[in-house]
């Protein structure tokens, strides 16, 4: 029986307020009062609301980036090895919608040291995409940018959706994902073939 | 390489795109003639707009202050209330305006009769060119709307469902439809959208137009296939202006 610290305890408490109130509404003493703690304990922990907030959307870009990565690492096969991934994300974030909309959605809106925190965390998810490059005939062809930008499609399918109220509903994309992700790297027409399989 | 003679040549009949009803449908402001951050802004509501964007660009929208925007602009806070009712409302105006020029230079490139992938080409590039040649509103627009309100966000979500109509088109080749998703489309354009922005932040905005052939594989690739789409970016790449 121990307790969550209270940095914890306020991390906790900036997902659940701002996905309640949104983060331009949210204040400090909300989070003190959801998290149980004094303002002098909050100000202990951190500057200030955004510090609470930025802390909390790295906690959750960890957990995510270490359940796609075991995923990815459980199959041979680069496609393979992408639809674990992607399957753990969707999956991850339908359980946790809270944290799902902190991650992809109230990140943009906080401001421009959020933007460059989360710019930071989707360059992470690049290298899980880059092997498809040897895996593919010809994949050293494809444009520099290739895994940047299918970062880029996966993230703005996943955000949609979750901005639409349908987290809940993520792990059904996972055919659609899967193909935006495979699409730059096979052509349609294989792309297609590795979704439809299994 | 006869663009004629491909599938993706034309326009289906059975699905007319016209890029002015997809404009109105949307209800944005339709092009106008008159350029943004000209050399002198001349009304005072032009130079508060520019001043809005100019602020959102240095210090984001949110610490943006209407303090700011008149010390910027040259005018008497009065003069700011006769224009806007607050600081959303003039935010909003300065976004339309963008739209507005994006839109304008959309309709400019676009022709029916073209090639899909031929418009792909020309309307990226002349995207990336008006976003380029205006850094302070390209980073409002791209970075600062998205996030600033329900209006705002409307009116971006709003440009962005015309794009994607356009690129719909792709999908009028018969070969591939069955098995592309729906969304194929909408994610090719929020590929092509991350790396802008990741570009605008990193302070790259002058050097946008180097992305074009990176965004024409992207968009291309689920309609045309590999070969075909890495064609198009070789072409777009001969396309840019030497010396970028």
């Amino acid at each position: 029986m121990v307790a969550r610290s209270q940095r914890e305890r306020l991390l906790d408490a900036a997902v659940d307020v701002v996905a309640a109130k949104g983060y331009g509404a949210t204040t400090v003493a909300d989070l003190t009062k959801e998290a149980g703690v004094s303002r002098t304990t909050f100000y202990e922990h951190f500057k200030d609301k955004e510090a609470c907030f930025l802390a909390a959307f790295d906690t959750a870009a960890d957990v995510l980036a270490r359940r796609i990565g075991a995923a990815f690492e459980t199959e041979e096969a680069w496609p393979d090895r992408v639809r674990a991934g992607l399957a753990a994300l969707l999956e991850s974030l339908a359980g946790e919608p809270q944290i799902a909309r902190l991650a992809l959605v109230d990140i943009g809106s906080a401001g421009p040291q959020a933007q460059r925190r989360y710019r930071a965390a989707l360059q992470r998810m690049t290298p899980f995409f880059d092997e498809g490059r040897d895996f593919a005939p010809g994949g050293r062809r494809l444009p520099a940018n290739t895994s940047r930008m299918v970062v880029g499609a996966v993230t703005g399918l996943v955000s949609d959706e979750i901005e639409a109220g349908r987290a809940d509903r993520l792990p059904e994309m996972l055919p659609e994902v899967l193909f935006a992700s495979l699409v730059p790297y096979l052509g349609p027409a294989a792309a297609a073939n590795a979704v439809g399989e299994r | 390489m006869p663009p004629t003679s491909s599938p993706n040549g034309n326009a289906s009949p059975s699905r007319p795109v016209e890029l002015s009803d997809l404009i109105e449908q949307e209800r944005l402001p339709a092009g106008r003639d008159a350029l943004l951050e000209p050399p002198v802004a001349h009304s005072q509501r032009e130079r508060i707009l520019g001043s809005m964007a100019k602020s959102c660009a240095e210090k984001g929208y949110g610490a943006t202050t209407i303090a700011d925007i008149c010390t910027a602009a040259g005018v008497s806070r009065a003069t700011f209330y006769e224009l806007f009712k607050d600081k959303e409302d003039c935010f909003h105006a300065a976004m339309e305006l963008s739209l507005a020029d994006a839109m304008g230079t959309m309709v400019s490139v676009y022709s029916p009769d073209k090639p899909w992938a031929t418009m792909v080409r020309e309307g990226t590039a002349a995207f990336l060119g008006l976003l380029a040649s205006r850094p302070t509103f390209a980073r409002m627009a791209m970075i600062e709307a998205p996030a600033s309100g329900e209006r705002a966000f409307q009116l971006y979500a709003s440009g962005k469902r015309v794009l994607q109509a356009l690129l719909e088109r792709g999908r009028d080749d018969p070969l591939e439809e069955e098995a592309i998703p729906s969304s194929a489309a909408r994610a090719a354009l929020s590929a092509a959208e991350s790396l802008i922005v990741g570009q605008i932040l990193t302070g790259n905005t002058t050097r946008l137009m180097e992305l074009l052939p990176d965004i024409v594989y992207i968009t291309t690739v689920p309609y045309l296939g590999q070969e075909e789409a890495l064609r198009q970016a070789r072409e777009a790449e001969r396309e840019l202006p030497a010396d970028g």
